[in-house]
């Protein structure tokens, strides 16, 4: 019983991490293509869709990063001490990354006149490809092996930079981009600017490209760091999660660049998806590989049916509510605005 | 992190609290068939989306800072506290989808079903409350676990752990707290406007909506308050000493108003009202009240800190009672002349209000924090057994930083508040149709940006 609960909470961990790649790397993703926008009148008609597609989001993403913490904490004590122990610098320059993102957002509204507006949307751009990238070196390090349990036995600057961080870091950049792309085109099709739907079209397909090759590279230097790690994912729990991202990804490409404009932005969070799925699978059973199972820190049995419980509670409330949500924002406005 | 925590308290009354007073507008809008009040709901709204931006931003460096200053005491205690954090997490969620609803909605859906779709965000604000009480309940009052012979958390029962002794007192005390602060904060904005001379039913609804409540909520406020500090006798006895600066236990206990502490026990200066403090813990003159001396050195408040929880508590407490005068003030004019407090040192003590309740806040937050010391959880876990090993120069410089950085969102989020104030006043004196959304990051689309115009 403990054992299957202890299991479930892994899972739902493993499945807010998820929730939040996606719905943050959308977010990321549209801040690296204001950055990469360039210049010029068709710069700032990108930078004008992406402005307008990020608005209803309004830092609400940051709720599956809170839940992640929150189950972390609460249902594996000594993964969420260890982890923090060890990364506290990733931790902080991704924390640093994201309020400054969010600040400047705001903060690029205040600015009248293009040159100041460029200069804080370039603070915004930065910091939107440097926070997924920290996020994702923090599950590298884990990957890797280095974070020990309880204080850490290397220096804490080994824990964090090392290959498998920094790939996964990359990796985590390249798979934003692409996610961001695919969603920029289904909003530029939504507002009806068939320039924009091409611009973006191009730029997804260079994205898939770039996620292809990174992550191959990525795989191959995870591999020779911790062949366990490459073994599960090659033939192990992992397999059918990285099969997944391989076949995927270039589907979603070339759905993109042949104009075939249905799945592409549901396919992408596939990729995104098994992405982070082929990692947590081929790591379990354990948190903290070669050093602690899931089985082996798991809090008390009344935290872990607390979890349980507030799982349920955001199925049965949370998403009907949000589906809601997602009705308003398609429907348009009422005939007579009131007020 | 008691700077960052400092910080996003300053947020949660307008969280937790403002969406009610903003429903409670609207429903004012919608069964007097008001325009006016339609129209401040929605532009409080639009406060209501800025705001949590900013609560979100912040809640979330909270949530990482747990793991960055003090990875141990969530190591070792996480089992037990986060419990009362997760099911904040799942409040946070509702509110941030009830309130997208809410914006979505002033356009989309018709008024009566936005408005009933709006009354979940109370209820959600209030979910928030008690479950991070119940974190911090925990480390007042910790229950509910039972620990091993090394001090690890074998098992936790759920319910008692969620819900500790304090978490009854401190609950209501703080959510009477957020809803009296955010009233009194919206009110002081429209006391101002009537200080510069806007007198019209927009500025009087305004005003008078959140003030009454707020008003009413003061007395009931000092009440909980008093029923608090009594809990705390038996509860905590150090930071009850701590708070009234006693240093021996004894009967007929003066209450000292001010005054400082000194290392051999003497409390110089401060004003000192003969046996008044044993008679409000127990209407009696002879009940004893517990003394600093009555804990072990190490395990008590230090001089200093015991100062700083005595003072906040005296700047809490004489705050809760200017506002109970103020409340005085407002009830006798409404309900002798039946109409509005017409006098400028009404609307000048009324504007101060919203700042007063702040500063009141915190000092009660500081009062519970300081007074707990040394203990993170108390008689459970030192603060410096709980604080991280990483090296003094990080956690300083990331303490820099981040002082920087809140105070620029600050200011970004004071600019925008002004930006649309003044916008609004503008509309206001030409008549001009708006929607109050438009030039706020965030928000429903279709009003704002790209497709403005197209779509009305």
């Amino acid at each position: 019983m403990t054992t299957a609960l202890a299991n479930l909470t892994a899972f739902i961990l493993l499945l807010t991490i998820t929730a939040y790649s996606v719905a943050g790397g959308v977010d990321y993703g549209a801040g690296i293509w204001d950055l990469l926008a360039g210049r010029g009148p068709r710069a700032e008609r990108a930078r004008q869709l992406i402005d307008h597609a990020m608005a209803p989001v309004w830092e609400a993403n940051n709720v599956w990063l809170v839940l992640a913490i929150v189950v972390c904490w609460t249902g594996f004590p000594l993964l969420f001490q260890s982890v923090f122990a060890s990364l506290y610098p990733l931790f902080a320059l991704a924390l640093l990354a994201l309020i400054l993102r969010g600040a400047f957002f705001a903060f690029r509204h205040l600015q009248s006149g293009p040159q100041a507006q460029r200069r804080t949307g370039v603070v915004f751009g930065i910091s939107s490809l440097l926070a997924p990238f920290f996020f994702a070196a923090a599950l590298g390090a884990i990957a890797s092996g280095r974070v020990a349990l309880g204080e850490p036995n290397i220096p804490v600057w080994q824990a964090c930079f090392n290959p498998t961080s920094i790939s996964f870091g990359l990796v985590s950049l390249a798979a934003t981009a692409f996610i961001g792309a695919s969603f920029l085109v289904g909003d530029a099709r939504r507002f009806g600017q068939p320039d924009m739907v091409d611009y973006f079209r191009r730029r997804a397909v260079i994205a898939t490209a770039v996620l292809i090759v990174i992550g191959t590279i990525a795989l191959a230097v995870t591999g020779l760091e911790n062949p366990h790690l490459l073994n599960a994912m090659l033939t192990g729990l992992g397999t059918p999660f990285a099969a997944a991202a391989v076949i995927v990804t270039p589907l979603v490409g070339f759905l993109v660049w042949r104009r075939f404009f249905r799945w592409y932005r549901l396919l992408s969070v596939v990729v995104v998806g098994s992405l982070v799925f082929a990692w947590g699978f081929a790591q379990s059973p354990y948190l903290l590989p070669g050093q602690v199972t899931i089985a082996q820190s798991a809090a008390p049995l009344g935290s872990e049916v607390l979890l349980s419980i507030v799982t349920l509670a955001v199925v049965v409330l949370i998403l009907p509510s949000l589906a809601l949500l997602v009705y308003l924002d398609q429907r348009g406005e009422l005939e007579a605005p009131q007020a | 992190m008691a700077f960052t925590l400092a910080y996003h308290v300053i947020l949660v009354p307008l969280g937790v609290a403002f969406p009610a007073y903003t429903l409670l507008m609207e429903g004012i809008g919608i069964f007097k068939k008001d325009a006016a009040a339609i129209r401040i709901a929605r532009r409080w709204s639009v406060v209501m989306a800025v705001q949590f931006a900013v609560g979100a931003v912040t809640g979330t460096i909270l949530s990482f800072e747990f793991g960055i200053l003090w990875p141990k005491l969530m190591g070792r205690f996480g089992a037990a506290l986060g419990m009362g954090f997760a099911i904040e997490g799942l409040a946070f969620f509702l509110e941030a989808i009830f309130i997208g609803i809410y914006l979505y909605g002033w356009t989309r859906l018709r008024p009566r079903t936005h408005f009933l779709l709006g009354l979940a965000l109370p209820p959600a604000g209030v979910l928030g409350t008690v479950s991070v009480l119940a974190a911090n309940a925990f480390m007042n009052t910790p229950g509910g676990v039972t620990l091993g012979s090394s001090g690890k958390v074998v098992s936790v029962d759920l319910l008692g752990a969620l819900f500790t002794r304090a978490l009854a007192y401190e609950f209501w005390h703080f959510l009477i707290a957020t809803y009296i602060t955010a009233g009194f904060i919206v009110a002081s904005i429209y006391a101002v406007a009537w200080l510069r001379g806007r007198r019209d039913h927009y500025q009087g609804l305004a005003f008078a909506i959140p003030f009454t409540v707020a008003a009413l909520l003061t007395p009931v406020e000092l009440a909980v308050g008093d029923l608090s500090a009594r809990a705390l006798v038996a509860d905590q006895p150090a930071k009850f000493a701590a708070m009234e600066v006693t240093w021996k236990t004894r009967s007929h206990n003066p209450e000292v108003v001010g005054g400082l502490l000194t290392d051999s026990g003497q409390v110089n200066f401060g004003l000192s009202i003969p046996s008044f403090d044993s008679i409000l813990i127990g209407l009696s003159p002879d009940t004893v009240a517990p003394g600093l001396t009555s804990v072990p050195a190490t395990a008590r408040p230090t001089i200093a800190e015991a100062n700083i929880t005595h003072l906040a508590f005296d700047v809490m407490v004489g705050l809760g009672s200017a506002g109970a005068a103020l409340t005085v003030w407002y009830f006798a004019v409404l309900l002798y002349r039946r109409r509005l407090p017409q006098s400028r040192w009404f609307y000048r003590a009324a504007s101060l209000a919203g700042v007063g309740s702040y500063v009141a806040v915190e000092a009660g937050w500081v009062t519970t924090e300081v007074g707990r010391q040394p203990w993170i959880v108390y008689n459970l876990m030192r603060v410096s057994d709980a604080v991280t090993n990483a090296p003094g120069t990080f956690v300083w410089s990331m303490l820099s930083v981040l002082v920087v950085v809140y105070a620029v969102i600050a200011v970004i989020a004071i600019a925008l508040l002004r930006k649309l104030g003044a916008r609004w006043h503008q509309e206001d004196a030409t008549q001009g149709p708006s929607a109050p959304e438009e030039g706020v990051p965030y928000g429903p689309p279709s009003v704002r940006g790209v497709t403005r115009g197209s779509s009305r």
